[in-house]
């Protein structure tokens, strides 16, 4: 098995208007092409999209765009873990040989059909995701006695941190007081608990051991991954835990051969407020019941552990991309080249992506 | 149309079940995932329990599960906060798709 590595990334801006998918493929791809120096297209044999976009034939569009005349090309959709599991699939092409270097670029626009699973009937008339997360919510408050404030110190310290990420929908911070007084949506939600669907672009290009070092003096080594399905249905899980990211994240430990408390920073899939508790309590960086007392003192200490790019609450969720650009926050975290919001001396960095209320979790682990 | 949403426009909530591994099978499947057998249909008693809820606007909603052992999503309604185990009714319709409502006893 050849070992892995990210060696060039690009993005767009992400934002709350409806956008072309083709034009924002091409243009996170073409910067991706062009962060690696003698890199050129007649290098990538392969070229992987993830969409929840219902657009046909992504990834034969986008290298024809590019001129690229690929081996491997072909979509992945996996809703809002799309993006990790494009860049899983890009790790076994290359570590089995099969391909060289990857492009793998993540896509979606606002309106994209993948916030709704219209196959799980178990949800009733009570499809959109906001009725999940006030379960959990409701769940999680009922365990751990866990505040409104808790809640919203999750999205405060988020919106805070992407005010250093230029490419989040939105630069503006938000405090407590004004996520605790935002848009009641349920009794247990507010609108500044929630992610916001946004168009967006996310692309990186990995390489085996062979190539890393030809086109990159830094490149960022991925040494651990876990995915684990447990359902589709949201009611089907128990709604106190995350099953699928506890098994995903001991898979990726396993693999990479390190400890929760090894991780010197990570990106959660905080779709709500209540899922950045519950993921980091299920990676094991914090116990469930200190979940929101870790978080306010991250906040409080104003340590960017946790989702320093803004997470999916600051930096905004076009689906498709969301993954990717988690791991380009991660390789730039553990290159050292995340500017103000740099974490000091990064060598591990996790990765935590999930689709459909927590029924399916990806885990990666990289070093540098 | 399925026959599960054809059963639901008329108000009815059928149990997908195997006769040959005593299993209720949810979501609904035509082949037994285990013995591969046809399903077979039963009414469901209509009676569950709550297993969590909030409220939007002044609607309580929540999940609900089946005295069959599943669990379903819809609107509760109680004269006062609902309690968790607390024992409901259901009702089942269809309109473009399933939808389930939830009337909690001796309420």
């Amino acid at each position: 098995m050849n070992d892995v590595a990210i060696i060039g990334t690009g993005q767009t801006k992400f934002s709350k208007e409806e956008a072309d998918i083709e034009k924002l493929l091409f243009e996170s791809a073409n910067n991706c092409i062009k962060s690696i120096s003698n890199c050129s297209v007649k290098d990538i044999d392969g070229v992987l999209v993830s969409t929840n976009n219902n657009s046909k034939y992504m990834s034969a569009i986008l290298s024809e765009l590019l001129d690229i005349k690929p081996r491997i090309a072909h979509s992945i959709e996996h809703l809002c873990s799309s993006g990790t599991n494009a860049i899983i699939s890009a790790y076994s092409y290359i570590s089995s040989g099969l391909a060289d270097i990857v492009l793998v670029s993540g896509v979606d626009s606002a309106t994209n059909p993948g916030q709704i699973l219209e196959w799980d009937r178990s949800r009733g008339n009570l499809e959109h995701p906001i009725y999940w997360a006030s379960m959990l919510t409701k769940a999680h408050k009922r365990k751990f006695q866990t505040s409104e404030e808790e809640l919203a110190i999750v999205s405060a310290k988020n919106h805070k941190h992407a005010m250093n990420n230029p490419h989040a929908y939105s630069n503006e911070p938000k405090t407590i007081s004004e996520i605790m007084n935002s848009k009641q949506i349920t009794d247990d939600l507010r609108i500044m608990d929630c992610s916001r669907s946004c168009s967006g672009s996310s692309s990186v290009i990995l390489t085996s051991e062979k190539f890393a070092k030809k086109f990159s003096d830094n490149p960022i080594w991925i040494s651990g991954i876990g995915q684990k399905t447990t359902s589709a249905s949201f009611t089907k899980n128990n709604i106190n835990e995350i099953q699928s990211t506890q098994i995903a994240a001991n898979s990726a430990y396993k693999m990479a051969h390190i400890l929760p408390n090894d991780i010197d920073v990570a990106e959660v899939h905080d779709a709500f407020s209540v899922c950045e508790l519950m993921a980091i309590s299920e990676l094991g960086i914090t116990s469930g019941e200190n979940s929101g007392e870790f978080v306010r003192n991250l906040f409080n200490t104003e340590d960017k552990m946790v989702n320093p790019r803004g997470g999916l609450i600051g930096a905004g969720h076009p689906l498709g991309a969301t993954g990717v650009s988690q791991v380009i926050e991660i390789t730039n975290q553990l290159q050292g080249k995340s500017n103000k919001r740099q974490i000091d001396n990064a060598r591990i960095g996790l990765i935590h992506n999930m689709s459909a209320a927590g029924t399916s979790s990806s885990v990666m682990v990289m070093k540098n | 149309m399925t026959f599960f949403d054809e059963q639901l426009k008329k108000g009815n909530f059928h149990i997908c079940f195997c006769k040959n591994c005593n299993e209720n099978l949810w979501p609904t499947k035509d082949i037994c995932h285990i013995c591969n057998e046809k399903t077979h249909w039963k009414e469901s008693m209509n009676i569950g329990k709550i297993i969590e809820f909030s409220k939007k606007d002044s609607s309580y909603f929540g999940m609900v599960e089946l005295d069959e052992k599943i669990r379903i999503m819809g609107k509760i309604f109680s004269k006062n906060q609902p309690e968790i185990g607390q024992i409901v009714i259901m009702k089942a319709f269809f309109d473009k798709r399933p939808q389930y409502s939830f009337t909690v006893k001796n309420n």
